[in-house]
């Protein structure tokens, strides 16, 4: 006999996932069994009433207000030529009007270009030296700091032992696999089908 | 999507009859390759294939119109930058409501809202709602009946827990299979079906209270 308070199996048999012998096992029952007879023309009414919900309304103009908000650097087909086309476009523009206001010929404005670009370079040329130097000097501290740090950890893994470095080995292993799990579990955005 | 026995053919949705659904996971590949590519009409077509099931999923999620359609908004934006990450080899519908269930989630933890317990036991009681239901033809009088079951279905959704509604809603609105359900939600299948079963006991139960 079967247990009668299983409604579970109403629902699935309502959904067409039980299995053939499921199926026939449960029908059976129900030729003799009033209650369930009942129970399973409530959760018919029921399963009717949930596959049938209204859907939402959705604007017409959904679609285009959502392709407004769409970023325009993620369309891929600029690439580097429209930057340097509005980089010159801009450029011929600049001399043009440099011409037109002052009647300079563009020679000329050419020549006063290059002139106060080579007097702006070299004037950062000692301000870029500078800048390297100050590079140089935190790479030096940098390198000196991971040494440091490296002995240090030379030292006190020696005075361990074996036991405790195994200790430690395991728990950085258990750490980099929770990491690892964790960004799998954050990154994970296709499973399969 | 499959499309499980007794769903009604002519709902909204990317329902999917079973011989159909690999042409329409190689037509979304197609055209996620072709928005990969720059081709913004492309994704224009996958917004307007899945604005109707997506708002729909998260409109009964979170029970307002409006809201639904800017979090549908937000997850098409969150799909369109993530498309790289996209593999052919899946199923983009899955894919797609992975992405929302997600955003659901993370909404739900900035805004920290209460959530029941999922071992939270259900009711034995088994009390029939409607005894009588002698015509099980579809009469008039049962489609009143259904349209009154509907509006109380709707009110007690509201009431039942989220990690229930979505796997109910996924279910029944979006008609999902267990398994893209487990697929979506990272469960085990039986949990789905032991869950989605739960949901509607809750339901039912909170319908017979009103």
């Amino acid at each position: 006999m079967r247990d009668c308070r299983n409604a579970e199996s109403f629902y699935l048999y309502l959904e067409g996932e039980l299995g053939p012998a499921e199926r026939h096992g449960l029908e059976a029952h129900l030729e003799a069994c009033p209650a369930c007879r009942e129970a399973l023309a409530e959760r018919r009414l029921l399963h009717e009433a949930f596959i049938s919900l209204p859907p939402f309304e959705v604007p017409p103009d959904f679609a285009l207000s959502v392709m407004d908000r769409i970023p325009e650097a993620a369309d891929g087909k600029a690439g580097w030529f429209a930057p340097l086309a509005s980089g010159l476009a801009a450029l011929v523009v600049g001399l043009m009007g440099f011409y037109i206001l002052t009647g300079e010929s563009l020679s000329d404005v050419l020549v006063a270009v290059s002139r106060s670009f080579s007097s702006g370079f070299g004037r950062l040329l000692p301000l870029f030296a500078k800048l390297l130097k100050i590079g140089a000097l935190l790479l030096d501290v940098a390198s000196g700091f991971v040494t440091m740090l490296g002995k240090g950890l030379a030292i006190f893994l020696s005075s361990l032992g074996p036991d405790g470095i195994g200790l430690i080995l395991g728990l950085g292993l258990l750490l980099s696999l929770l990491l690892f799990l964790g960004a799998k579990r954050l990154l994970s955005l296709g499973e399969k089908t | 999507m499959g499309k499980p026995s007794g769903a009604k053919p002519s709902r909204p949705g990317p329902v999917l009859i079973p011989e159909g659904e690999l042409s329409s996971m190689s037509e979304d590949s197609t055209l996620v390759a072709r928005a990969l590519k720059g081709d913004r009409k492309a994704f224009e077509m996958i917004v307007r294939k899945y604005e109707q099931p997506l708002t729909n999923y998260l409109g009964r999620m979170t029970g307002e119109r409006e809201a639904a359609l800017d979090f549908t908004q937000e997850v098409f934006i969150k799909v369109y930058c993530s498309l790289g990450s996209y593999r052919p080899a899946y199923k983009f519908s899955t894919w797609l409501f992975k992405i929302a269930s997600n955003h659901l989630i993370d909404h739900w933890r900035k805004k920290k809202l209460p959530t029941l317990s999922l071992d939270q036991p259900v009711d034995e009681d088994e009390r029939s709602l409607t005894p009588q239901v002698p015509d099980p033809g579809p009469s008039v009088a049962r489609k009143f009946e259904l349209a009154e079951i509907r509006q109380k279905i709707e009110r007690a959704l509201e009431s039942i827990p989220e990690a229930f509604r979505e796997l109910f809603v996924l279910r029944h609105v979006n008609e999902f299979s267990y398994e893209e359900i487990a697929d979506i939600k990272s469960l085990p299948v039986g949990t789905v079906k032991n869950r989605v079963f739960q949901a509607k006991e809750m339901l039912r139960r909170r319908m017979e209270g009103s």
